[in-house]
């Protein structure tokens, strides 16, 4: 190796030039080169054969080939970028005068890079391309200095509201800041200087008294006949609003203190307002150079900070364009303000089902992030490991009081009711009867908070998330039993699987939503989706089903109490409007499922040779992390005993029994007197496929070996049958 | 005319050999090569074929500035230069003789 390392090490640049200055005498071979190579045979390699082989060969980065040579897009033999000093000496950047077109370019300009950050890119190739963010304090123009110093602010406080939630992966978030002291200084380098510190609060402060200066030259500039002189101020003036407002409400959002509810309202609902505003005077700012890679015609350079990154990285970020970004930050804002419902949801499942719809929207980090954080505090993620950490110590010490246990209490008590947890049952008096409940929810706590992890982070990620759960779902559902029979026990009465079933439940919904992931991400081939659909008809959702009744039963039983038997009933209506999706959502499978053996036996869907692909292992590796205690797992064996009747069957009856399904889940959709989105879309669906199955028993396109097509455009999961 | 034909081949078997250890010889010198985009790679010479298709080691990459190599070099490790991006090579002859003595 040593011997290696000589060879490479040899003459050649040391990296970042750090190196003393190496000596090369170039003599030009190119023709002598291109004459000796056509000596070689069509694939001969000629190569030292004791230090290169193939296998090196294969790890090389191909040159000029638009995937692997990030260098190729951004070669323009740019001259090099002067800093902040050297552009303001060369007069490139001014400091001082800035005219309001100038500054609403700059931080429209800035704006942009912040999206293209928050959408995965790097620090030092979006927001600190902007020079005046090197150093804002030598900024004379007062507005522009407190604009870039929030700047400063707001983008530390973004990444403490990501860092905190813990829902990122590389693909949505690089939170490396490259030297630049994000939280405590607006400054870069080791210069740092304590007198330039700034605080929250002083940040604040100084966005308002440029605010009111700018609202100042506002009035002054109304009685000028240029209306657009007026509009400049007014563009500047909503910019500097917008970006104060946003700035307190994350910050609110991040250091969340109950009492700031209405403030955060208010404040977000300011910004939608303001950002409003900006998008119709973004107009009046300078405009970037066509064809150009600065983002603004001053104060931005793409290239400056090229000596940060590591190699492989790419040498130039393309900035979002600035109307896209401004819309995006309108619609963040949107984002966040329904994100702040979450904090009117008290009950756990709500919770979870907010949680479950905002990211069906494919909302954006940050809203992701901030969705965390409002729901828990500090984070679901700091509440899984925190729980994580008491569990690993030593036994017999008290435990940390969560207040999510307390969520969890109230949410087992709305949902199955069990005795052990009212508070004057006869079950408490047990000391270890009591005992064994508060461990089981202190259990709870890490799988839980870890779903509700899950359910923030982008919808790729979430499938894989979601089987390595199961395992401790299932591992929590043997404490189930063992607590229920315990209290059961202690009570001197029937067992009553209360906790268990709860807690089945969830692992049923755990796994519907990891095989309907698959559909989503379009991971199965047509040749998988019968037994996907038939799982789901057959099992998951007929389970769900018949959890969602034990547990009304079981919470019914406990309630007969008349005082509660109203409060019940108002609690109930949710749980019935689960249960009737989930029969939709069976029915809809069980129509796709016939569909698809019909499909198969009129040999519509073209089948891969078994040796090379084997459906047994194919359904084995479908349905793996399906494998936990209860519900059992149903193996391939018993796949093929249960479906092999229908080989038989015709497949008009097949197509009709399909039929039925679909009618079936149509009559129940439209006994929903207040129909969403999802439900519409539902509807949609099922009356399409509906039609599309009668006329295939009708004997349309019978002989047509042409398979059809799942279009999944309407619903993410369930799909419209199309025939071509 | 026999004879002629001999010392054709011979001399085609010579240059054949000539060729292939010139190539030889060049291996881990440094190499400064052209690619049709104007940028320039400089590495370590490890592998070649008749494509002219060639692999570098421990390879850096410069932007042709203006006012010559001033710029950073980006350092890129391995790369492979395809033959029909390659506009000129060279060879760094201040390499260390105990190269040459390597291939003889």
């Amino acid at each position: 190796m040593g011997d290696n390392d000589d060879y490479y090490g040899d003459g050649t640049m040391e990296p970042m030039g750090a190196a003393p200055e190496v000596i090369y005498n170039w003599v030009d071979i190119t023709s002598d080169f291109f004459k000796h190579i056509q000596d070689l045979q069509l694939g001969e390699l000629l190569h030292d054969g004791h230090l290169f082989g193939l296998f090196e060969a294969m790890s090389a980065i191909e040159m000029m080939d638009p995937k692997m040579d990030a260098g190729m897009l951004c070669n323009r033999g740019n001259p090099k970028p002067l800093n902040f000093q050297q552009a303001v000496a060369a007069g490139k950047l001014k400091i001082d005068d800035l005219e309001p077109a100038e500054m609403i370019g700059i931080m429209d300009a800035t704006m942009a890079c912040i999206v293209s950050w928050l959408e995965g890119h790097s620090l030092a190739q979006t927001v600190f391309t902007n020079l005046y963010l090197h150093q804002p304090h030598s900024i004379n123009n007062k507005v522009l200095k407190a604009y870039c110093i929030a700047i400063y602010k707001l983008l530390d406080c973004i990444r403490d509201c990501i860092n905190k939630a813990q829902v990122f992966e590389e693909e949505d978030f690089l939170p490396m800041g490259y030297g630049y002291r994000l939280g405590s200084n607006p400054q870069t380098g080791n210069s740092y200087d304590a007198r330039l510190e700034v605080s929250e609060q002083k940040c604040v402060l100084m966005l308002r008294e440029q605010e009111e200066e700018l609202n100042k030259k506002v009035r002054e500039s109304s009685t000028d006949e240029d209306d657009s002189v007026s509009s400049a101020w007014t563009g500047l003036a909503c910019r500097m609003r917008f970006i104060r407002m946003f700035y307190q409400a994350l910050l609110l959002i991040t250091k969340k203190d109950s009492q700031s509810g209405a403030d955060c309202v208010a404040l977000l609902n300011g910004c939608s307002d303001m950002m409003k505003l900006s998008i119709k005077t973004a107009k009046y700012g300078t405009q970037p150079v066509e064809n150009s890679d600065s983002p603004n015609p001053m104060g931005f350079e793409p290239m400056i900070n090229q000596r940060l990154l590591p190699p492989t990285f790419p040498r130039y970020t393309r900035i979002k364009p600035r109307a896209e970004a401004l819309l995006y930050f309108d619609e963040l804002v949107t984002r966040l303000r329904h994100a702040w419902k979450i904090t009117s949801c008290t009950n756990f499942h709500t919770a979870l089902d907010f949680f479950m719809e905002f990211s069906r929207q494919r909302a954006c980090i940050l809203s992701r992030s901030a969705l965390q954080l409002l729901y828990l505090s500090p984070s679901p993620a700091n509440t899984a490991s925190m729980a994580q950490s008491a569990m690993n110590g030593p036994i017999g010490q008290p435990r940390p009081q969560h207040a999510f246990v307390e969520i969890l209490r109230e949410s087992i008590k709305c949902f199955v009711n069990p005795p052990a947890l009212t508070s004057k049952s006869p079950m408490l008096s047990t000391p270890q009867a009591r005992e064994f409940v508060e461990n089981f929810l202190a259990r709870c706590v890490r799988p839980f908070a870890v779903l509700l992890q899950v359910f923030g982070h982008n919808r790729a990620r979430q499938r894989d998330k979601l089987a390595l759960l199961l395992d401790e779902f299932a591992a929590l559902q043997e404490e189930a039993e063992s607590v229920d029979a315990v209290v059961s026990g202690a009570a001197g009465a029937g067992p009553r699987a209360c906790f268990g079933t709860w807690v089945l439940y969830h692992v049923l919904r755990v796994m519907i939503a990891y095989l309907l992931a698959g559909l989503e991400l379009e991971l199965y081939s047509l040749h998988e989706y019968h037994y996907i659909f038939w799982y789901l008809y057959e099992f998951l959702f007929g389970w769900l089903v018949s959890a969602l009744g034990r547990a009304e039963g079981l919470a019914g039983e406990a309630g007969r109490d008349p005082r509660r038997a109203r409060r019940h009933k108002k609690r109930a209506r949710p749980a019935a409007r689960e249960a009737l999706l989930c029969n939709v959502m069976q029915n809809m499978c069980g129509g796709y499922y016939k569909a698809l053996v019909a499909f198969k036996l009129q040999g519509k869907i073209p089948q891969p040779e078994s040796e090379f692909d084997n459906e047994a292992v194919r359904y084995k590796h479908r349905f793996a992390p399906l494998s936990v205690l209860t519900p059992p797992q149903v193996h391939y064996h018993e796949f093929c005993e249960m479906t092999q009747p229908l080989q038989y069957e015709n497949p008009v009856i097949l197509y009709l029994g399909g039929c039925k399904h679909f009618q079936q889940a149509r009559t129940l959709l439209e006994t929903i007197t207040t129909p969403d989105q999802e439900v519409t879309d539902l509807l949609k669906v099922v009356k399409t496929n509906f039609v599309v199955l009668k006329l295939l028993a009708g004997g349309h396109k019978r002989d047509s070996t042409v398979p059809p097509e799942f279009d999944f455009s309407v619903h993410r999961n369930f799909p419209i049958i199309k025939l071509v | 005319m026999s004879t002629t034909t001999i010392t054709d081949e011979q001399l085609e078997t010579m240059q054949i050999e000539d060729g292939k250890s010139k190539l030889r010889k060049w291996l881990n010198m440094n190499f400064r090569i052209e690619m049709t985009d104007g940028r320039v790679l400089i590495g370590v010479f490890l592998c070649t074929d008749r494509d002219a298709n060639v692999i570098l080691g421990a390879c850096s990459e410069y932007l042709k500035g203006v006012d010559g190599e001033t710029e950073e070099p980006r350092v890129l490790g391995l790369v492979m230069v395809p033959g029909r991006h390659i506009v000129s090579i060279q060879l760094d002859d201040t390499t260390p003789p105990q190269m040459y003595s390597y291939d003889e």
